[in-house]
């Protein structure tokens, strides 16, 4: 049976206070840290924006010391993936944070993900072939978002470059990837974005307007259903025996619901009866309370 | 003789509204119409909700007035039919045949699989478990030789209980039921029974089947074979494709019955290997027959479900032989099977019924697959 990696994409969001982290918060009180003592696992997403300071890192390294089994997945920075403008320079500046990371065991992988405008056709597959080079030692996880890359010859590629193909979850808009589990080589890594076609649709025409952070995530905001869970379960176990590990991300991050989820995902995956989780969280979801592991 | 298990999901759309909502466990819950308004009808109803006389299908306005306390749900419909998929899910794992009769129903062929699970009783206990452990799904189970008995189990010990009908029993298992549990017995008909002083099943297999047939016609004959603890012990399962047909249309009009017998046989041949191919059976074969000045007939009738070229090209000759009467040439002729099932490997693997005749067939099969139909043919009548 294949190791399950469970968690969110971030952990600094300030409106998982208080359906989270707790209100009243101590002096010493350290939001990664606490999330450690849940999930085995993050996303780190502020990687896509700016270049971290290797201190930072260190400081990642340090709070997570009681987990583990905890790792961290990188997401690629945009000028990698979107702006397609990148040097030497900010190759070393990623490469430092990676290697510091796989150093101390504690790197899942490189996660690069593309825009939906980013279609399967040569020149596509010439550039992933190319930031697979710089990025060889990493494992590497490819969301693409576009229904071309689902071509045969577009996997071909994924399993000869030995890339994991990220598989998605998103609202059904276009030719957006229906959800669905593909295996290219041994790892599986799976992101939810929720299901908010409406909000989805929204921010598509807002593109490039001056948004606030929540009118900017409101498109994440989607609390999958009991039901869609357990679909979303069978269809992972229907592929846990073809792989060694999967990576279970939550991307519905918004007031909470990408933890809430989480929890019923391990409950679900794991086979766990109970789950630990802080009363914050059963608190501001109710249905989690038969699923909570009491102290 | 055949293994049916029925898997009923108890109170089922409760069941998942208490998954929604925890809060609603222990409680009155009614899933249905809007009694603010007084509309539609109970569609489902916790146990709680059952101590106060409340039942599926009762007007929504008389369950309000029976329990104006419960909890009213219009219900959540999209979730229902993911909890039924992920049902079946689970019992595709395990069975060899799974037919989900409704949203809440399974049928599962379980014949000779005694020799892969053990006692029946103890895979059942399993089932349910498995069911309640990944789901949290109450469910009875009822296990018979046909799937009537099976459905009429498992709904003797709900919730979450499992009767076993032993083959030979069906008879007095039945006996002292209500008349109105044999499935498809409705108010009318029960009216109509009970003036005839018929309450109970056995007060039905005291009578001859003469009588009923005489009453009511092909619905009597098998009302009192369901009674006598017959029924149908063949899975229906879903297919895209609803029918399978070939037909000829001849050069110049035929006169020889020979050669439409030849012919015949031929697409026969044709679309009991097609269904081979699928892995199906079929249970009911039709003709079709047209004469020269385009009168166009067609017969069906229905068999036991089988892909046996020898029985579907005899029954197709005798549908057509009887409604050739007219002395005109026949320009065409067709034959096509429907009302699928998926054929049972296990039923051939464990009991002795044309064995011989089963093994030829899927050899055949073989040979068609790799040389091409025509590489192999059997023997013209």
């Amino acid at each position: 049976m294949s190791k399950y990696h469970i968690g969110t994409a971030g952990w600094s969001y300030k409106d998982w206070v208080p359906s989270f982290y707790p209100k009243n918060q101590s002096a010493g009180f350290d939001w990664l840290q606490f999330y450690s003592h849940y999930f085995n696992c993050v996303e780190v997403n502020s990687t896509y924006y700016t270049y971290i300071s290797p201190q930072i890192v260190d400081g990642w390294i340090r709070k997570i010391s009681d987990a583990d089994d905890f790792l961290f997945t990188i997401k690629l920075h945009q000028d990698f993936t979107h702006k397609k403008d990148f040097d030497q320079q900010k190759i070393k500046a990623v490469s430092f944070n990676l290697d510091t990371l796989a150093k101390a065991e504690r790197l899942g992988g490189l996660l690069i993900q593309f825009p939906y405008s980013f279609p399967f056709d040569n020149s596509t597959a010439d550039y992933i072939i190319k930031l697979k080079n710089i990025f060889q030692t990493y494992n590497c996880f490819v969301e693409v978002r576009h229904k071309s890359w689902l071509k045969k010859e577009a996997l071909e590629m994924f399993k000869k470059l030995n890339l994991t193909y990220c598989t998605i979850d998103q609202p059904q808009i276009g030719e957006a990837i229906q959800f669905e589990p593909i295996i290219t080589n041994d790892k599986a890594y799976l992101r939810f974005h929720g299901r908010n076609v409406k909000a989805w649709l929204q921010s598509i025409n807002n593109f490039g307007k001056q948004q606030s952070y929540t009118e900017q995530s409101e498109r994440y905001k989607y609390l999958y259903s009991p039901g869609e869970l357990v679909e979303i379960d069978q269809k992972i176990k229907s592929i846990q025996e073809k792989v060694k590990e999967v990576y279970v991300i939550m991307n519905n991050h918004p007031q909470g619901d990408a933890i809430a989820n989480a929890f019923e995902l391990i409950h679900l995956l794991e086979e766990k009866d109970k789950v630990p989780m802080p009363s914050t969280i059963v608190k501001a979801y109710p249905r989690l309370e038969e699923i909570q592991l009491l102290n | 003789m055949r293994l049916i298990f029925h898997l009923d999901l108890d109170a089922f759309f409760v069941s998942v509204e208490r998954i929604l909502n925890p809060k609603l466990k222990g409680k009155p819950v009614i899933v249905g119409g809007d009694p603010k308004y007084g509309r539609g009808v109970v569609a489902a109803c916790s146990y709680e909700a059952r101590q106060y006389g409340l039942h599926s299908a009762m007007p929504i306005r008389t369950a309000y007035r029976l329990c104006p306390h419960g909890i009213y749900i219009h219900g959540s419909h999209g979730e229902y039919s993911r909890f039924s998929d992920a049902v079946e899910n689970i019992l595709k794992k395990y069975a060899p045949i799974v037919e989900q009769a409704s949203i809440d129903e399974f049928y599962l062929d379980m014949t000779g699989c005694q020799k892969i699970y053990g006692s029946m009783f103890s895979f059942a206990s399993f089932i349910q478990k498995e069911v309640w452990r990944k789901l949290s799904l109450p469910c009875s189970i009822g296990i018979g030789s046909n799937k009537t008995i099976a459905k009429i189990a498992s709904d003797c010990m709900k919730p979450m209980g499992i009767t076993y009908v032993l083959p030979g029993m069906e008879k007095e298992f039945l006996a002292p039921m209500p008349v109105e549990t044999i499935p498809g017995v409705g108010k009318v008909t029960l009216r109509d029974l009970n003036s005839k002083a018929i309450y109970k099943i056995c007060d039905i297999t005291n009578l001859p089947q003469e009588y009923f047939a005489a009453a009511y016609g092909k619905y009597g004959i098998d009302l009192w074979r369901k009674a006598n603890g017959e029924g149908s012990e063949y899975l229906t399962i879903r297919t895209a494709q609803k029918s399978i047909s070939k037909e000829t249309t001849f050069d110049e009009d035929i006169t020889s019955d020979d050669f439409l017998k030849k012919t015949l046989f031929e697409l026969s041949g044709k679309i009991c290997q097609s269904i081979r191919d699928y892995g199906w059976v079929a249970s009911t074969v039709n003709i079709k027959l047209r004469y020269s000045d385009f009168q166009t007939l067609t017969r069906a009738r229905s068999i036991k479900p089988t892909d046996d070229d020898k029985i579907i090209f005899e029954t197709a000759w005798s549908l057509l032989s009887k409604a050739h009467t007219r002395r005109v040439g026949v320009r065409l002729i067709g034959v096509g099977l429907t009302n699928f099932s998926e054929y049972s490997e296990q039923e051939f693997l464990f009991e002795d019924e044309d064995i011989k005749r089963k093994k030829m067939f899927r050899a055949v099969t073989r040979i068609r697959d790799k040389y091409g139909f025509d590489m192999i043919k059997l023997p013209t009548p």
